[in-house]
């Protein structure tokens, strides 16, 4: 039956990407909610929530809030949580709860912008989508807001999009930055991840964007459309001593390797060859012959079948209890909440 | 950015339960998930969250029907084993605005119940947000799932937009994991405790008074098996040992006849031993509590003895009631720096004693977004609870937040016992 897990738990939904980005950009974010979304994003898909502060905040919505649709009351808290923690700018992400009501986020913008004083932007999450979909609309939404002006291009600088810990199994920004300023830039700044709100203002900045996930791929259009900035896809950085494992892997001719599709492609060109499986968005642009997207679990099984080895991450093995391949464990944040 | 709020004892008391300040109503304020509290802020976050406890029932299996987002944190489980109990569901935009879904619980049960090689003994159908919204009648759409798989099937209601109702998500899912009971002949010997997802300690004096009168108990969290299970309805009365069981015992005593007798835990030994009087004389005996209580009293006096007048922060991520606990030490004659806990109506009465001994305690709430800014201003040598461990990191801290329940005397002689070797622990 599709849509029904036997083995596999929920992978990362849209509400804790669009919070992934938003985490580290020093504003108010709301998750729209009655504290359980809250409670899964800070609770698991946050790493960062235990050792960098945020004001990541639950609306608190109870019942009749919602029949009501009483966005009166969410803007007050909201303003009242502007006055007591003084922030840049707040940002709402949606949930279940605002999807049935159909919440008027546009409304909601201008609402809290009027009582707050400070940009508000929202980001119209469901729940019912992948962490890829929130990232990819909050990365837009962000850039939209508070990317203004073209800026005098700096040279031997990059910019890098994608670089959640959900994508990338990093809560913080060290290996990326030094796997990109090897490849001969100077100041390398990951959006969200060890960076603010400065970095999203100014990325017209950067001599060169990358993208490591095809979560910033629309971003990335969008700041090439704005302001002809030199916007590529790149493989997204896994550790050193990982690296080194699969480069002393013995050849294999069927191998798959699961994960958001940059760091597949990653891993591909490490070891030599495969095909790339993902949950997740597959980006055409950034795909070769063969590799696909897999819908669920009865779709994993099927396409699954012929590979002699699998690389990825080892809470997907039970989904497929006949393969008697090799299984090579490659943690993916948004699949089983492990890091590397 | 201002300070992290906080009212003092006094100040509370003074206003009165009616005047509490919107900053310790949850529901006034955006909610801080501090990572200090994330394990009640979330009914189905860590512990014994709705999903945990809806798997109660020895050899049930769980169907989350929900959006992905809802399950998410349910892999936390995996690791105590349960990833082979829990199934799901997910729903799709769609789903959630028409309740198109609704059709599709019956088959995906009776896919689960066919995918293993055992028949469950009952399978919880666990809906969240989105069902409370639409108004989903579960009742029905178990009766559906029953005659699709002919195995027994209980509703997990895990919505969190109801929490401060009457009936909030844990006091709804204790009375369903009770749900498969049957009447049967009662024995007068027999006493089932009702409270919690996990067993008291084993060396609590509850078991030993209670079977000095000829009364042995059971425990949900005691059956291993099914058969157990169904012991539980023989029982001559329910013990209520915590009031978000009580819904599920006045559900126990309307089908099954079983009455019920509601306790509290208290960590103040004169209010445990006339507690257990007054349970005596509604049971018609006499409890010979002397020597569990002079045990705890002792216990209570050697920390005195060995750290003399000790300076706390007590938090709610506990297994007591923050307020009640606070007054207990300040009986003891220690000193209460701090509170972060949840102020009702249930509490405020402590909180009025408190305010008599120690005014200047300073309660704070867990839920405050201004917790974000909070920063330790009065001295503090030991911290109890999970959440007032994370606030203070470099302070000695006492969990006291096990799964196995600390109950009466015993509850006060371990707490003791852990503060005293915590103590020790910095030379304190």
């Amino acid at each position: 039956m599709k849509k029904l897990l036997r083995f596999i738990s929920p992978l990362a939904p849209d509400d804790s990407g669009a919070c992934s980005v938003l985490y580290e950009l020093g504003g108010i974010t709301v998750i729209c909610d009655a504290g359980g979304c809250a409670g899964n994003v800070c609770g698991f898909d946050e790493p960062r929530w235990f050792t960098k502060k945020s004001a990541l905040l639950s609306a608190g919505l109870r019942d009749m809030d919602a029949i009501l649709g009483r966005d009166d009351r969410l803007v007050a808290k909201l303003a009242r949580a502007q006055e007591q923690l003084g922030r840049a700018f707040t940002a709402v992400v949606g949930t279940p709860v605002p999807a049935v009501i159909a919440t008027d986020y546009k409304a909601i913008e201008r609402m809290a912008e009027k009582k707050t004083g400070v940009p508000c932007i929202c980001v119209p999450c469901d729940g019912t989508k992948l962490y890829d979909k929130g990232e990819e609309d909050a990365y837009l939404a962000l850039f939209r807001r508070f990317a203004q002006d073209k800026l005098p291009t700096e040279k031997g600088t990059a910019a890098v999009i994608g670089a959640t810990p959900l994508n990338t199994g990093f809560a913080k920004a060290d290996r990326i930055t030094e796997v990109i300023k090897a490849e001969g830039f100077d100041e390398v700044k990951c959006i969200g991840l060890d960076s603010g709100l400065d970095e999203i203002k100014n990325i017209s900045r950067f001599e060169k964007v990358f993208v490591t996930a095809p979560s910033g791929m629309k971003a990335g259009a969008y700041l090439k459309e704005k302001f002809s900035l030199d916007v590529t896809a790149h493989g997204c950085p896994i550790p050193k001593g990982y690296e080194d494992k699969l480069k002393a892997l013995a050849p294999a001719e069927k191998t798959l390797i699961i994960h958001q599709q940059f760091t597949a492609n990653a891993v591909r060109d490490i070891i030599g060859g495969g095909v790339c499986g993902t949950f997740f968005k597959l980006d055409e642009s950034a795909a070769q012959a063969g590799d696909f997207h897999i819908a669920d679990e009865e779709d994993f099984a099927q396409k699954a079948m012929g590979f002699e080895r699998i690389i990825g991450d080892i809470s997907l093995k039970r989904a497929l209890p006949d393969f008697g391949g090799e299984w090579i464990d490659l943690p993916h944040f948004a699949v089983s909440g492990k890091m590397f | 950015m201002v300070e992290a709020y906080y009212i003092t004892a006094a100040e509370l008391a003074e206003k009165g339960f009616e005047n509490t300040p919107d900053e310790l109503m949850s529901s006034k304020h955006m909610i801080y998930s501090s990572p200090a509290t994330l394990d009640f802020n979330s009914p189905g976050a860590k512990g014994f969250g709705v999903k945990r406890a809806g798997l109660a029932i020895p050899g049930s299996v769980m169907l989350l029907v929900a959006p992905g987002c809802c399950g998410r944190n349910t892999a936390l489980l995996n690791e105590l084993g349960y990833n082979e109990r829990f199934f799901y569901l997910l729903l799709d935009d769609t789903d959630i605005v028409t309740g198109r879904h609704l059709t599709k619980i019956p088959k995906a049960c009776k896919e689960v119940c066919d995918s293993l090689d055992y028949t469950p003994t009952a399978v919880m159908i666990c809906i969240t947000c989105v069902d409370a919204l639409l108004g989903t009648d579960m009742e029905r759409v178990c009766r559906k799932c029953e005659e699709a798989t002919s195995v027994p099937t209980l509703p997990a209601y895990m919505y969190a937009l109801t929490r401060e109702k009457r009936l909030p998500p844990m006091a709804g899912i204790r009375k369903s994991v009770y749900g498969l009971l049957k009447p049967q002949k009662r024995r007068g010997d027999r006493c089932n405790i009702l409270g919690y997802f996990s067993h008291l300690h084993d060396s609590c004096e509850l078991y030993n008074l209670l079977k000095s009168v000829g009364v042995s108990t059971q425990e949900l969290s005691r059956c291993d098996t099914i058969e157990r299970y169904h012991e539980l309805s023989s029982a001559n009365f329910n013990l209520v040992i915590n009031p978000e069981a009580r819904y599920a015992a006045q559900d126990m005593e309307k089908r099954l006849g079983i009455p019920f007798i509601e306790i509290n835990r208290f960590y103040r030994i004169d209010k445990i031993r006339n507690q257990y009087r007054l349970l005596g004389q509604a049971l018609g005996v006499q409890f010979e509590d002397g020597k569990f209580y002079d045990a705890a009293k002792k216990s209570a006096e050697d920390l005195a003895a060995k750290h003399g007048t000790v300076r706390f922060a007590v938090g709610e991520c506990v297994n007591a009631d923050s307020f009640e606990l606070a007054l207990a030490l300040t009986e003891y004659g220690h000193k209460v720096s701090e509170i972060y806990g949840t102020v009702g109506e249930r509490n405020f009465f402590y909180i009025k004693k408190l305010a008599e001994l120690s005014p200047d305690t300073r309660i704070f709430t867990n839920l405050s977004p201004t917790m974000l800014n909070y920063e330790r201003k009065t001295e503090i040598d030991v911290t109890i609870g999970v959440d007032a461990g994370y606030y203070h990191p470099d302070l000695p801290n006492v969990p006291f937040n096990d799964e196995e329940q600390p109950f009466g005397y015993e509850g006060v002689s371990l707490l003791a016992e852990q503060l005293s070797k915590a103590l020790e622990k910095e030379g304190k």
